[in-house]
């Protein structure tokens, strides 16, 4: 399957090849720059575009494209909840379960604490997070509903390997074009590369260690994270990750976790099991004490009792830098800046590593609205 | 294999290995994995593209700046495009096709709601142009290419094509400000860039489906990023004729609003109580089922069907409530009614450079004078140039048929049985009904009615043809050809008439509050049909008229059909009797009463023809 594509792509290649080689008749000793060029061009011009297409018509009528599409569009839902700034307030997720139980991305959509999906019937579920695992950036969501509605899923013994050249759809709830009943959106496109992939955005970066798929179409767009990449079969083979940037190149990564990797983790979590994290480096980051929060800032958190406490602010002194930047009691803080605060500890971190005098946004959630609050540290 | 698609900085050192594998593994690949209609499919979709580049058209301001894409739809030069594109470059443009010449064009039409614009290039009638196809059948999935001018890369005009496939249909994108909003439209993942607004989406056979205008851009800036929308053709050919009129086309309102509720029904929230809606019987609170022949499931649903129709499209609902299911049809009225083609949202506009009055200035200095002529500047037109053109061409048409009739007034008799439904008991009732210059009346069973003409109300017509008498004084005006005497006249562009479903070339006459539209069929000079709307607050009359013959120097249909506005039934009345009489022209009887009953013979008296019978 794999070597069908590619060899569509190679098949262009060595007519480029050809075409160039009239040039090479005047410049003989330049052939090295001529085939880079001709490999560069396959990789951004639509002759390049030609040859994928070309691949992708071919396996397209294999089996009917538009329905493999529509199964694919069932079985993700799109997700509503708070966004701000360049945080958007819309995902998307995968159903894994027959009983509404959601795969999708771990990012501040999931830590705000409300969110809603939205079914391909255009059916609306309030959301519970049922587990999350750190280092795989995912989130098991369960749909709220007392009536035993049943639900499309992917079964995860459906799921392959994909490979670069496996020719993919990705189908997500970016750019919220899809509304209500509305299915989402499906581009096509292939795999061009299965590599580690060292990207991140602002302070948070991507924690997987293992190979993602890369993806040569724009499938990562906003609201695209925790869609579903499947093969031409409709197949699922992945899931579609945020909207960050590499880490050495800047330039926007289209990357999908394989759902091989994932599976054992869905499955731990479908158990209602905790997944343990494997990175404990993180959490040595120094913290600024519950003294200090309370002396300098004015703020008490909820008592850290448990593991990833959510970060409530539980009491706001009288006069404080705290009061008088408008934060109250009752507050869930979500974002400093633009990095998401996940638990107390998490909070306490981020607050450490920032200078006195130095000017910060928090963005809490308050009823059901999300305020960005200016505050210098003190 | 790693990274290095990703990371320019190693491509030197990792490009060339890679190349020379490429070249050794192709060989071993060739043989047996390439599925065996592979290249028929390559060269069935390399005949399709050269096929369908012809009728792709550059489009540039006529300074030859700017710049966006077009499709051309006829062979006497007619091309679509964006209204993003085409305003603000003024009335003449210049357009290039694959053939590498460049030509002149004039602005048409517009729809600045849809986002359209229609413009006729000129020096050729046999322009190369698109088929379209049937917007409403493409599925998700479908394989598409879209052709045009991104990044204005082709300086020989040959368009650029990109490939994808269809990632949604029934898209809704919200208007920037009022207008230039995408309804139903067709989301797509071919590569869609600046430049390829205005450009023609084609299914994989080489078949028009839709105008490429607009994507989602964010944060990776105004590049492609996977989603771009395209106006379907199904809306662009509900407004073709409109623009070919030379109208500043509007959409249209249902003068009802409709919610979701939170059990997924769509209920009506709010109805204007003057509306024809209200007057069906659609009350808040009622489900609405059906619009315009679609499944209504959602808010959305209803937007979306609502923004492809014309203003003044008289469309199907069907609605339920405590009472049961009901349905009507009802006429949109009017969502802008602009008189001047609106200026783009500062980020929408295309850029120009320049002082944009100034470059104006000099484009109509240098049009030669015969591409002038084809220019008409008015209120409420993009070029009312083409909107007297086509009203000349219908009226010309009814001229030559009926004949001169310039300096005599004629009075007509018309007799009428009305054609027995099936089971219907009794003799069937007769109707006499009379028009002249003055006005018009109906008599049957020993009851008359009378309408004079300089000031008719609601109040003389009669009950079960409530709009009869008034529908006669105008269409008596029409046939006799006293067009000067209508307060306006327009060419609308084509309408579907119900119930008749079929598509009629609209002239559009108006008389103080009466409004008319005339429903021709192609090349026809008589009308097929007209609905009156002859005052506020009623249901207006909707008349169908059925085999025009030639009698006594005029037109007279054989029968007259009338739909009830509560049924939609039609009611037909058989001509058994046509009487003309002609007179010299004289004023319009002043002393006639304008309220209460008189006789068909007073009427005839009146009215200059003498004998009623």
């Amino acid at each position: 399957m794999t070597q069908t594509s590619f060899s569509n792509m190679f098949d262009k290649f060595c007519s480029l090849q050809t075409g160039r080689a009239v040039y090479s008749n005047c410049c003989l000793n330049c052939w090295p720059v001529i085939l880079m060029t001709a490999l560069i061009v396959i990789l951004t011009s639509p002759l390049g575009q030609a040859g994928h297409a070309n691949a992708f018509a071919a396996r397209a009528q294999e089996s009917s494209l538009p329905q493999v599409v529509s199964s694919g569009q069932d079985v993700v839902v799109k997700l509503f909840g708070a966004g701000v700034g360049n945080l958007d307030s819309y995902g998307s997720g995968v159903l894994v379960s027959s009983e509404g139980h959601v795969l999708t991305v771990w990012n501040h959509l999931i830590n705000v604490g409300y969110l809603t999906a939205v079914t391909s019937s255009g059916k609306r579920y309030s959301v519970r997070v049922m587990g999350t695992s750190k280092d795989h950036d995912v989130a098991l969501l369960k749909l709220q509903n007392d009536n035993g509605d049943v639900f499309p899923f992917i079964s995860l013994a459906d799921i392959q390997e994909a490979e670069p050249g496996t020719s993919v759809l990705a189908f997500s709830n970016m750019f919220h074009v899809a509304t209500g009943n509305e299915p989402v959106s499906v581009v096509h496109g292939t795999v061009a590369a299965k590599t580690p992939l060292s990207a991140g955005q602002g302070r948070w970066k991507f924690p997987l260690k293992s190979e993602v798929l890369i993806v040569d179409s724009v499938t990562n767009n906003s609201g695209a994270a925790g869609g579903l990449l499947t093969n031409l079969q409709g197949r699922p083979v992945g899931l579609i990750g945020r909207e960050i940037r590499h880490l050495d190149s800047q330039t926007w990564v289209n990357y999908a976790v394989p759902l091989t990797t994932l599976k054992p983790v869905v499955e731990t979590l479908l158990e209602g099991k905790r997944v343990e994290s494997q990175t404990a480096g993180e959490d040595k980051r120094p913290r600024i004490t519950d003294r200090q929060l309370t002396v300098r800032f004015g703020i008490t958190m909820l008592p850290d009792v448990v593991e990833r406490t959510p970060a409530y602010i539980d009491a706001v002194s009288r006069r404080s830098p705290a009061e008088a930047a408008g934060l109250r009691r009752g507050d869930l803080i979500v974002l400093i800046d633009d990095d998401i605060v996940t638990s107390v500890t998490d909070f306490q971190q981020h607050l450490a590593a920032r200078r006195p005098g130095q000017k910060i946004s928090v963005t809490v959630s308050r009823g059901q609205q999300l305020i960005s609050i200016d505050l210098k540290v003190p | 294999m790693n990274l290095w698609k990703l990371v320019p900085g190693q491509l030197m050192t990792t490009a060339i290995p890679v190349a020379i594998l490429c070249l050794t593994a192709s060989v071993q690949l060739l043989a047996g994995t390439i599925p065996p209609n592979l290249q028929e499919r390559e060269e069935a979709r390399i005949e399709m593209l050269s096929r369908i580049s012809p009728s792709v058209v550059c489009v540039m301001a006529a300074d030859g700046n700017g710049g966006g894409s077009g499709v051309l739809i006829s062979a006497d030069g007619y091309a679509i495009s964006n209204y993003h594109v085409t305003s603000g470059s003024g009335a003449f443009l210049k357009c290039g096709l694959n053939d590498g010449r460049l030509y002149d064009a004039v602005i048409v039409g517009i729809d600045p709601t849809g986002d359209v614009a229609l413009i006729k290039m000129l020096g050729r009638t046999d322009f190369p142009f698109a088929t379209p196809g049937n917007s409403d059948t493409v599925q998700v999935g479908d394989e598409v290419v879209a052709l045009g001018n991104p990044f204005l890369l082709a300086s020989d005009f040959t368009p650029t094509v990109t490939y994808g496939i269809v990632s949604g249909v029934n898209r809704y994108q919200y208007p920037a400000g009022t207008f230039l909003e995408y309804t139903d439209c067709i989301q797509i993942d071919a590569s869609i860039n600046p430049g390829n607004s205005g450009g023609p989406l084609f299914d994989i056979q080489g078949r028009w489906i839709g105008i490429n205008g607009r994507a989602s851009f964010e944060k990776r800036g105004r590049v492609n990023a996977g989603a771009a929308y395209a106006i379907s053709v199904r809306q662009v050919l509900l407004f073709v004729e409109h623009l070919k009129c030379g109208l500043i086309a509007d959409h249209g309102i249902a003068d009802f609003t409709v919610q979701t509720a939170s059990n997924g029904k769509v209920l009506v929230n709010e109805v204007s109580e003057v509306s024809e809606a209200w007057r069906r019987g659609l009350r808040p609170q009622a489900e609405l089922l059906t619009f315009a022949g679609r499944t209504i499931s959602s808010a959305n649903d209803f937007q979306n069907i609502l923004g492809i129709f014309p203003d003044g499209t008289r469309v199907p609902l069907e609605w339920r409530d405590k009472s049961g299911l009901h349905s009507g049809t009802i006429r949109l009225r009017p969502l802008h009614a602009f008189r001047k083609a609106p200026e783009l949202p500062q980020d929408r506009k295309q850029p120009q450079p320049g002082d944009p009055a100034a470059d104006e200035q000099a484009q109509v200095a240098d049009v030669p004078a015969e591409l002038q002529a084809l220019f008409e500047e008015r209120d409420g037109f993009a070029n009312y140039y083409f909107n007297r053109i086509r009203q000349e061409q219908i009226l010309d048409r009814l001229r030559t048929a009926v004949g001169n009739t310039t300096g005599e007034s004629q009075s007509w008799v018309i007799q009428m049985t009305e054609t027995p439904k099936a089971q219907a008991a009794g003799e069937p009732a007769t109707w006499e009904l009379v028009a002249g210059e003055a006005g018009s009346g109906l008599s049957s069973a020993g009851r008359d009615w009378y309408q004079p003409s300089d000031n008719p109300t609601p109040d003389n017509e009669p009950s079960q043809f409530a709009g009869l008498l008034s529908a006669t004084i105008q269409w008596h005006r029409l046939l006799t050809l006293r067009i000067a005497a209508f307060d306006e006249v327009v060419a609308q562009g084509q309408l579907t008439h119900l119930p008749s479903n079929l598509p009629g070339s609209i002239l559009q006459t108006q008389q103080g509050p009466c409004i008319c539209r005339w429903y021709f069929k192609a090349d026809q000079p008589m009308p097929f049909a007209v609905d009156v709307e002859y005052a506020q607050g009623v249901d207006e009359v909707r008349i169908q008229f059925k085999d025009w013959v030639a009698e006594e120097g005029t037109f007279r249909p054989s029968q007259i059909g009338i739909v009830s506005p509560q049924t939609e039934e039609l009611t037909w009345l058989t001509v058994t009797k046509f009487q003309l009489r002609k007179a010299a022209p004289k004023p319009a009887a002043a002393s006639l009463p304008t309220s209460g009953r008189i006789s068909v013979a007073d009427i005839a008296e009146l009215t200059g023809t003498g004998d009623a019978e």
